[in-house]
């Protein structure tokens, strides 16, 4: 027989998803240095070099800030659906969505004032989001459905309606290679703070403080979770369970569609396909692995960015894109095993 | 003298259908144990790009084989080890496997991307074209052959035999079946690990017959179609092949609709087997009173609870 039982620890440190982390994102860097001196590159001139070029200057921050909004926004969408238990694998394709969306009303409509046109478009590219995962979350409280396939599926769906329209009804004759829909006027751009910094970077830090609150301060937070825990301890509460998880499921959608609108309005100004670059899968993670915490998925989203942009730029010396995202796949998955030794303990079978 | 045009579609109809299906008859034994693994689409591109490296350097066709298999199973172990042995969330590992499946693969393949092929899997019985439906079905290489056999056998292990009753206890009840005196840490484990195996066998397919070349994210999303035909199968070997020849059917008439003169579009055409998917789940959830045939310990982590 086993000498050793596995069992839970009772007292769980408050920083452990913290450390985890951090311990996670050591080993992710060792990993990387290993990869780099397999293919003869010094580990250290690289990573300071995409350091230097992901944070170093006011530019190249801006870039990193700008490429973590739509991770951490649709990254808040998954916690607060989270909240009740359910998952959202959809996030990649409510960003696709929101940019859809946002484009329909865009070509429908016209809005002489400028900032309320663009306020409409946000708020057209949230609906978009929300509107997306409306199938699951329908079928999932009336039918019980799981979740977990259909917002996947509808991923497909929604990739395979853009590929549709931007090839089909709203293809732009002047992009010859590249099938995409006409470019938004200048006019519904989101205009920058300082630098290449987008004001979809403070919609993303108002709407992390929004989704902390909603989760960890309001009455709907407090009746989502208890939606989430048990079935009889909602219905003794007089909770409606199933109202709580549909209207969760809509707002988390709803954020996802806004990190497309963002995206559409501040970066890539049309739609195609490089909407999203996976943020929809990779933020799902990365909200995992914060524990659901809108702070922490701010702060990893955040640093995901920044790696992704030192991972594209480092190319020019000839290391391979990958890395970064070796790196971010290995940082996750040493921040789980790390976690498990917060969580459980060894001990032997004789102590009781 | 049958249409050339629909010995065309059949003969891409079954290849197409072959690579889905190996993957998600792997999947399908995993799900079996209780295991979630989303992290397909990483496996199958970890042993379509080793397969194929191996192919190119020793023009081995059977060691390429061996070798996708092999290096597949034990990346599909790291899941292994993070859920069965470690507890954590099957959702967050299996989408990891999938994010670093990717990325490791196009590191690994970054000298191979447009490099030939001396030699590609061939037809077991050398048949070059085809004239009757038959020829067609006789023209398609091992691993057509060997989809057929393991769908015969893996559905009659599940439903006949004692080790599979057993097998499917560890995924529908991990605690009653540890206290029959299963391993379910070790039956999960190994699942997995099958998993990561049959993934594997599907991406050199991918690279060594079906394609055959190597480029970045060639994978194309089949490891979620192959996920999903887990469930349009209702976690049953046949149906799950059905779904396949399904998709495989959809995937292969796309590039021909306009030579059948058909004014439907291509990419509406595309999403359609998405749509089914989940029209069927939908059917299977209130028709049958939530029981889709999912294993009911699936994605819950097993832990002995003081003993």
């Amino acid at each position: 027989m086993n000498k050793y039982i596995l069992t839970k620890r009772q007292v769980v440190n408050e920083l452990s998803t913290f450390y985890s982390f951090l311990l996670g994102f050591l080993i992710a860097l060792m990993i990387g240095s290993i990869i780099l001196l397999i293919q003869d590159k010094n580990p250290f001139d690289t990573f300071s070099l995409m350091f230097k070029l992901s944070i170093g200057s006011v530019n190249s921050l801006s870039s990193s800030l700008n490429k973590a909004t739509p991770l951490i926004l649709a990254g808040l969408g998954i916690a607060i659906i989270n909240t009740v238990k359910l998952w959202n694998i959809g996030a990649e394709g409510q960003i696709f969505m929101g940019a859809i969306a946002v484009n329909l009303i865009y070509i429908n409509f016209q809005l002489t004032n400028s900032t309320s046109f663009i306020f409409v478009l946000l708020v057209s590219a949230f609906i978009g989001g929300a509107f997306c995962i409306l199938i699951p979350a329908i079928t999932k409280v009336l039918f019980g459905v799981n979740e977990i396939i259909t917002t996947l599926l509808t991923n497909y769906i929604v990739i395979g309606l853009t590929i549709y329209l931007v090839n089909g009804p709203w293809k732009d004759p002047g992009s010859l290679n590249f099938p995409a829909a006409a470019y938004v006027g200048k006019e519904v751009y989101l205009p920058t703070i300082f630098g290449k910094l987008s004001y979809g970077f403070l919609i993303c830090i108002l709407f992390t403080v929004f989704a902390h609150y909603l989760k960890n301060s309001s009455v709907f937070g407090y009746e989502m979770r208890i939606a989430g825990g048990s079935e009889m301890t909602a219905i003794y509460a007089g909770i409606n369970a199933k109202q709580k998880a549909f209207f969760a499921m809509l707002i988390g959608g709803g954020f996802a569609g806004l990190a497309g609108g963002v995206e559409l309005l501040s970066q890539t100004h049309r739609v195609s396909t490089g909407i999203s670059q996976g943020f929809g899968y990779t933020a799902i993670i990365v909200a995992a692995i914060t524990g659901m915490r809108p702070i922490g998925i701010f702060l990893v989203g955040s640093l995901f960015g920044a790696l992704s942009i030192g991972g594209s730029v480092i190319q020019t010396i000839g290391v391979s894109t990958y890395i970064a995202d070796i790196i971010q796949a290995s940082t996750l998955f040493g921040a789980l095993v790390i976690q498990f030794f917060f969580n459980y303990k060894l001990k032997r079978a004789d102590d009781g | 003298m049958v249409d050339v045009q629909f010995l065309g579609l059949l003969n891409a109809t079954l290849q197409a259908a072959t690579l889905l299906f190996i993957a998600s008859l792997g999947e399908l034994i995993t799900e079996k144990s209780g295991i979630l693994n989303l992290g397909v689409e990483g496996m199958i591109s970890i042993g379509a790009v080793t397969g194929f490296m191996t192919a190119v350097n020793t023009n081995n066709i059977y060691l390429a084989i061996v070798v996708g298999i092999f290096s597949s199973s034990i990346f599909a172990s790291l899941h292994a080890i993070v859920t069965v042995i470690l507890k954590q969330d099957q959702t967050v590992s299996g989408l990891i496997l999938t994010i670093l499946g990717l990325a490791v693969s196009s590191l690994l393949g970054k000298n191979y991307v447009g490099r030939k092929l001396e030699t590609k899997i061939d037809s077991l019985f050398n048949i070059e074209n085809p004239s009757n439906v038959l020829e067609v079905f006789l023209s398609q290489n091992i691993i057509f052959y060997l989809a057929i056999i393991f769908t015969i056998t893996i559905s009659y292990i599940l439903k006949n035999t004692m080790f599979g009753t057993r097998f499917q206890a560890v995924g529908e009840d991990a605690k009653a079946a540890d206290s029959m005196g299963l391993n379910i840490s070790k039956t999960q484990f190994i699942a997995t690990c099958i998993g990561g195996a049959f993934a594997g066998l599907s991406g050199v397919f991918l690279t060594l017959s079906y394609v055959p070349y190597w480029t970045d994210n060639m994978t194309a999303g089949r490891g979620w179609i192959a996920l999903a035909l887990v469930i349009f199968g209702g976690w049953k070997p046949y149906r799950t092949a059905l779904g396949a020849l399904l998709f495989g059917f959809l995937e292969a008439l796309v590039p021909r609709l306009q030579t059948y003169g058909f004014e439907l579009n291509p990419y509406i055409v595309k999403i359609t087997p998405y749509i089914i998917t989940i029209l069927v789940l939908v059917m299977l959830t209130i028709y049958k009173g939530g029981k889709t045939g999912a294993p009911k310990n699936i994605g819950i982590p097993f832990f002995r609870e003081n003993r």
